[in-house]
């Protein structure tokens, strides 16, 4: 209790003092001044048009590693980086916000030269992305939008309302080809608001389903068709489930025709539900990431489909921008721009594919493993 | 050996904690081929971890006072979204926010205070609910969804000192004031110290005093160095300028003043405390109001660094928070543990944390190796006290020796 | 023929703890249909006799025999002794509150049918035994809803359930108001009535006068009374003299007092208990201490001696219904114990380690714990002023320490007791009340304990001792009070006093104080 703080404090700093013979200094920094001075001029192509060394390090920050595409990431990061010539440094935040701000930190201290950020909250990473950009660090968003910073040179993803859109039309396909004629009974389930992707998601396949809903072909029973009220917190396939038990109630009488859902967690644990409500007959629904779990069930008949978002080419895309970057090449054209809270940052989208049962054998046919599952759970 | 002592004056004990950190700060400067000890990640390291030392600062008053506070990453996160929410949404001025923040967590600590001191619901309990209340109301009024904040505040969370003056110092000026006026007040305090132990006769060399002085000159013109030659622009951190300023006023509050003494009598001995004229209740509840106001200032100078409020800000802080603070040598029963040996023990692992990142090592395996720290420090500060002082761990191996002799004598451990 | 052999018979039993001799050749009978009382002062060593009948010192642990039935008896725990139909009620209830009276009577020999409890007939039973001990309440009652009188009626049907045959009663009447206890002696004589031998542990000698057939006094571990009586016609005297007749030996500092005007005033002072509502712990107290005296509270453990005072000091105890307390005549109202203190009273707690002193603090630390203002300048404690204030009463009290920065778990008793001491006496108070100032120490620092006491009352102090121990009260004391069941019994100058008139009035109430013995009716 009588710790004699002025002591303690010698003690501490006498200590560091002795490893300090090393230490830094403005000298030291001298040359990041330089580089930063620079791209602080390049500003919008943030990086300087010089290039990099082509062993030079990348880092790559991701949110965590719990669901399968962020492991797929890791992985391919690591294979396709390296195959380049790269230095990968690669981490991932458990879902902590500050965990990830200081793992960019580390990476910059580290002297990466690009860093790609696949944000765990797109809103709080403003000042570490700032000083990542003040020590001449290029930074490219992953998979995710980037907000409330100036200091994003362009995000890789694919593009949400359109994986929206075909999220969308797979339901609508889906319920002719599987519930016979309309009217269909539907319910819609958005992700995770917290991700700025979920709204766009959702918003995508409002923009096919809202004409049917309007035109009665769709019905919504419990007219819960906004995104605050559809959304699933954190993308808890947990909170999803308990939302789908209370909704069933709606349909003592009636069967539900099919759900949107806005990924497989989620979609698998609506059927989950269905199923406990006492319902025989599946919903058609949909999803995203072609999970493998989500696979089998398809394989099965349980869901009817998913949007695959091929990890692999999220990442080729990405690695092909460092190249550019590494040339001296600058960032590539973007496919188009959005308006981040700050400026307008460059959007390099892909197309995603639905994944049915269908289709499940030549879309996979390039993803052996997958292909393997669905070929063997087949029924 | 005792030269040492003389110079570093009490038991060499106390510093084993000091000691780890040291050779830790040691180890990944190597490791990392010299990236641990350079301006910016210092830079980071302190302001990226303000906010959990903040709380520590509280926390370790709420466990001294023989409770716990498990809602205080809820707090600070309801407290950095009300903030943002009113200068977002309400268009409030960035100071009238940071101000309804600060209430906010006043308010919240009253309402901790009223259920603990005046209910006499068990802390535990208390801030279990407060936990979900306050996450609850996070997510409630943010819909979930992350609001910015005020340019100004990435001052508090993300801020340095301004440049000013003369080039030829080559640092930022003012972390070179901050440190004149540290080392000044250390030659102030030893001179002052010296003079007292002379008058009441007790023996004090000259030398071991400028040694003293020596080597506090070289260490805080070290970490002086350190944090103000960093890339233009940058200084010590504002968040570390502010967590520096808690802690002085918070050690002076807990080891000078009657209120830190009854903090300690009623974790020592609530009944005894209360028998010598202390208001246990009184104590319990302004301790539990301080807690989560210093939670509303983590969380602002947390939205200050993230430039939002986000709606699972402050997930698992409060565990940061303890486990910072039983590395700091706190009793898990009360009654011991000091601000600065939290401040040690919240850095311990901050610089675990930032070590690893530094060695890329995964967060996976971080948390492993820092669960196994903090068993791993406690069992070693354990097994250093003092008789004198147990904790837990203490009173369960000496409760062991006093029944050692009763297995000869069975009755004897009866009688007792 | 076994009529007449007794049902339990104890010979020299002899039970030894590391450095003391509990129980020293202990020999005594207890009769078939008997109600046997066992009386001796707190400490004389009745409980440990309990415990080794009861079987919790086991077999061999002790010297001696027991014979119940005329067999000798070997146990190794309670539960061997109560399969023999040996029941002992502790003072402390051992019920469950949350459990109902019929789950507390047959915890632990549950009735069961195969493998599940068969609850109606355990009700059954129940009823059938609440209705032996005279208890009219529904078996499902959760025992917390039931006052202390009713609960210990609750433990006696317990008893009853295992075929009693020895029911052992440790002073069932200590936390029982009078009309719960007239109750509980009338159930014991109905149990008599039906043949169940009884022993009842008691320093109430009104209540052994009026139940008990024979009794065994015990003094320092030793038998020394053990005679029958016939009812109605104990010899209190007898009793008495039993329990207290040791050689008073001069343990004791010479002094003089200089005794000046009255002081502090207590008057009528009520106090309820805690947590039983009604129960009146400290009854119509008056009394008064004057400038310089000693005045003793003699009273056995139970008495009031600790409530009466601890409800003085700043009401950090019980409920306070009634009274006043005056200091050189200022009336004085202290509802904390912040205000007590500033009114200029301390108390120094009979507990040391659990209410006196935060082991985890050192010397300095815990003398200036009462008075920190004192070394208060501009809100900030002075270190400095700490030490000297520590280390003046370190000389003055003679602290046999190596430093005041050491922590107080480290010291030994006599020198913690000195601590405490050291503490209430920094916040220079007017009247101290000291509640066993001496337990637990050695008899050297006895003796420095005693002087430290006159020394205080010569600077003009009221000094007030609580003692269970009558020739520390005497030797010490100018003047005496003595207290039975939350009443002042007594007010006696010292140099009038011994210990008979103290012990027979710490035994028996004013209300049946004519009770002294009435030989011929």
């Amino acid at each position: 209790m009588k710790l004699r703080a002025s002591a303690l404090l010698t003690a501490l700093l006498a200590g560091s003092l002795a490893l300090t013979a090393c230490g830094g200094g403005r000298g030291a920094t001298e040359t990041e001044t330089t580089s930063s001075g620079a791209s602080q001029s390049a500003s919008q192509d943030a990086g300087g048009s010089e290039g990099f060394a082509a062993d030079a390090t990348i880092g790559v920050a991701l949110p965590w590693l719990g669901t399968q595409n962020w492991m797929e990431a890791q992985t391919l990061f690591e294979q396709q980086l390296t195959e380049a010539g790269f230095k990968p440094l690669i981490q991932a935040a458990d879902n902590k916000v500050p965990q990830q701000q200081q793992q960019i930190e580390a990476m910059i201290e580290q002297g990466a030269k690009v860093i790609v950020v696949g944000p765990i909250d797109g809103t709080q990473l403003g000042s570490v992305l700032g000083s990542a950009k003040d020590a001449g660090v290029t930074v490219i968003g992953y998979d995710r939008l980037i907000q409330n910073t100036d200091a994003v040179s362009g995000i890789v993803q694919f593009g949400s309302i359109r994986t929206g859109e075909l999220q969308g039309q797979a339901l609508l396909d889906g319920l002719a080809a599987e519930k016979g004629e309309p009217p269909y009974n539907i319910e819609l389930f958005g992700g995770g608001p917290a991700d700025p992707n979920a709204p766009d998601f959702f918003k995508g396949a409002m923009n096919v389903l809202q004409p049917k809903i309007d035109d009665g072909t769709l019905v919504v029973k419990s007219g819960q068709m906004d995104f605050t009220q559809a959304a699933t917190q954190d993308w808890d396939n947990a909170r999803a489930q308990a939302r789908m038990d209370t909704l069933m109630s709606n349909y003592s009488g009636d069967e539900i025709d099919g759900v949107l859902s806005p990924n497989d967690g989620i979609a698998r644990a609506i059927i989950t539900s269905v199923k406990q409500a006492g319902q025989a007959s599946v919903p058609v629904l949909t999803g995203l990431d072609a999970e493998n779990e989500s696979i089998v069930w398809i394989a099965k008949g349980d869901q009817y489909s998913t949007v695959g978002k091929p990890t692999e080419l999220l990442v080729g895309k990405t690695v092909e921008i460092i190249k550019s970057l590494q040339a001296g090449q600058g960032m590539p054209e973007p496919d188009a721009t959005a308006n981040n809270g700050t400026i307008d940052v460059g959007l390099y989208q892909l197309d995603p594919v639905v994944i049915t049962k269908a289709n499940a054998k030549e879309v996979l046919a390039n993803d052996a493993a997958r292909l393997k599952l669905f070929e063997d759970n087949l029924s | 050996m005792r030269t040492l002592k003389q110079i570093l004056g009490g038991n060499l004990q106390q510093y084993t904690m000091v000691l780890a950190l040291i050779a830790l700060i040691a180890v990944f400067h190597f490791t990392t081929d010299g990236r641990m000890l350079t301006p910016s990640n210092l830079q980071n390291l302190i302001a990226g971890n303000a906010y959990v030392l903040v709380l520590a600062i509280g926390m370790v008053m709420v466990i001294v006072v023989g409770h716990i506070d498990l809602s205080v990453g809820s707090v600070a996160g309801f407290v950095g979204m009300a903030t943002a929410i009113s200068a977002s949404q309400y268009n409030f001025p960035w100071w009238a926010a940071l101000l309804v923040g600060l209430l906010i967590g006043i308010i919240v600590g009253c309402w901790h205070g009223f259920w603990l001191a005046k209910m006499g619901i068990p802390g535990f309990i208390t801030t279990l609910a407060g936990m979900m209340i306050f996450r609850g109301l996070v997510i409630w009024v943010s819909q979930s969804i992350s609001k910015p904040v005020p340019s100004e505040f990435q001052i508090f969370g993300a801020g340095y000192l301004p440049e000013w003056g003369p080039a030829f110092t080559g640092m930022n000026n003012s972390t070179l004031l901050l440190g004149i006026l540290a080392l000044a007040w250390f030659v102030y305090a030893e001179v002052h110290r010296r003079q007292a132990a002379l008058k009441r006769g007790v023996q004090s060399p000259l030398w071991v005093m400028l040694v003293r002085l020596g080597l506090m000159a070289i260490v805080i013109g070290t970490v002086t160095w350190l944090f103000g030659s960093g890339r233009p622009g940058t200084s010590f951190p504002i968040p570390g300028v502010i967590l520096v300023v808690l802690v002085i006023i918070y050690h002076v509050i807990t080891q000078r003043t009657r209120f830190g003494r009854h903090i300690y009598a009623v974790g020592g001995n609530r009944a005894a405390a209360a028998l010598s004229g202390v208001n246990t209740n009184k104590i319990y509840f302004l301790v539990m109001a301080n807690m989560s106001f210093l939670a509303a200032i983590a969380g602002i100078l947390f939205v200050g660094r993230a430039t939002a409020a986000g709606p699972s800000d402050g997930t698992m802080w409060e565990l940061d928070a303890i486990a910072a603070v039983f590395i700091g040598g706190a009793a898990v029963s009360g009654g011991i543990g000091t601000v600065v040996g939290s401040m040690i023990g919240g850095l311990v692992m901050a610089v675990l944390n930032n070590g690893l990142m530094l060695m890329g090592v995964g967060a996976d395996q971080t948390q492993v190796i820092k669960g196994l720290v903090l068993l791993a420090a406690v069992a070693f500060d354990v097994r250093n006290k003092n008789a004198g002082r147990p904790s837990l761990i203490g009173n369960l191996l000496r409760r062991k020796d006093a029944t050692a002799p009763g297995k000869a004598e069975p009755e004897a451990a009866l009688k007792a | 023929m076994a009529e007449r052999m007794p049902l339990l018979e104890m010979q020299q039993i002899t039970k030894v703890f590391p450095g003391v001799r509990a129980l020293d050749d202990v020999t005594m009978q207890v009769h078939r249909g008997r109600i046997h009382a066992i009386c001796g002062e707190n400490g004389a060593g009745k409980s440990t006799l309990m415990k080794v009948l009861s079987g919790v010192y086991p077999h061999g642990t002790y010297e001696g025999r027991i014979l119940f039935d005329g067999e000798e008896m070997h146990f190794t725990d309670i539960k061997s002794s109560e399969e023999k139909g040996i029941v002992i009620i502790h003072q402390e209830l051992a019920l469950i509150p949350e459990l109902s009276i019929t789950e507390n009577i047959f915890l632990g020999s549950e009735v069961m049918r195969g493998v599940l409890i068969d609850w109606d007939q355990a009700r059954w039973r129940a009823m059938d035994l609440l209705a032996r001990v005279g208890l009219d309440v529904d078996p499902d009652t959760p025992v917390k809803q039931l006052g202390v009188g009713q609960q210990q009626l609750v433990e006696i049907a317990k008893a009853l359930s295992k075929n009693v045959r020895l029911l052992i009663l440790d002073e069932p009447t200590s936390a029982l108001n009078e009309e719960d206890s007239a109750n509980l002696l009338e159930i014991m004589r109905g149990l008599r009535a039906r043949g169940i031998t009884q022993i009842m542990i008691s320093h109430k000698l009104g209540e052994i006068a009026e139940v008990s057939d024979s009794v065994t006094v015990i003094r320092d571990g030793k038998t020394v009374a053990d005679y029958e009586v016939e009812e109605g016609h104990v010899d209190e005297d007898r009793i008495i003299r039993a329990m207290v007749g040791r050689p008073l030996d001069n343990r004791y500092p010479d002094w003089e007092p200089r005794i000046g005007n009255v002081l502090f005033e207590v008057e009528h002072w009520n106090t309820e208990h805690p947590t039983v509502p009604g129960r009146l712990v400290v009854k119509d107290a008056s009394f008064h201490v004057r400038e310089g005296e000693v005045v003793g509270f003699a009273g056995l453990m139970g008495a009031g001696r600790t409530e009466l005072a601890r409800s003085l000091f700043g009401r950090s105890y019980g409920n306070y219904l009634s009274g006043t307390m005056r200091i050189a005549g200022e009336p004085i109202r202290a509802t904390t114990v912040s205000q007590a203190i500033d009114a200029g009273l301390a108390y120094v707690p009979e507990d040391r380690k659990t209410l006196g002193l935060n082991l985890l603090d050192d010397i300095k630390g815990t003398i200036v714990a009462a008075n920190l203002q004192a070394i208060t300048r501009h809100g900030l404690l002075q270190p400095e002023q700490e030490v000297d204030v520590a280390e003046r009463f370190r000389k003055e009290l003679r602290i046999k320490t190596a430093s005041v920065d050491v922590g107080v778990a480290t010291l030994s008793g006599g020198n913690q007791q000195k601590v405490v001491l050291a503490k209430w006496m920094y916040p220079e108070p007017r009247v101290l009340i000291l509640d066993e100032p001496t337990r637990g120490i050695d008899v050297g620092a006895k003796f420095e304990i005693y002087k430290l006491i006159h020394a205080l009352a010569e600077q003009g102090k009221a000094v007030i001792v609580i003692s269970s121990e009558l020739p520390e009260i005497l030797g010490v004391c100018d003047r005496i009070y003595t207290i039975c069941e939350g009443r002042i019994t007594g007010d006696i100058a010292a140099k009038d006093a011994d210990q008979e008139t103290l012990m027979r009035r710490m035994t028996t109430t004013s209300s049946t104080e004519p009770a002294v013995p009435a030989p011929t009716a």
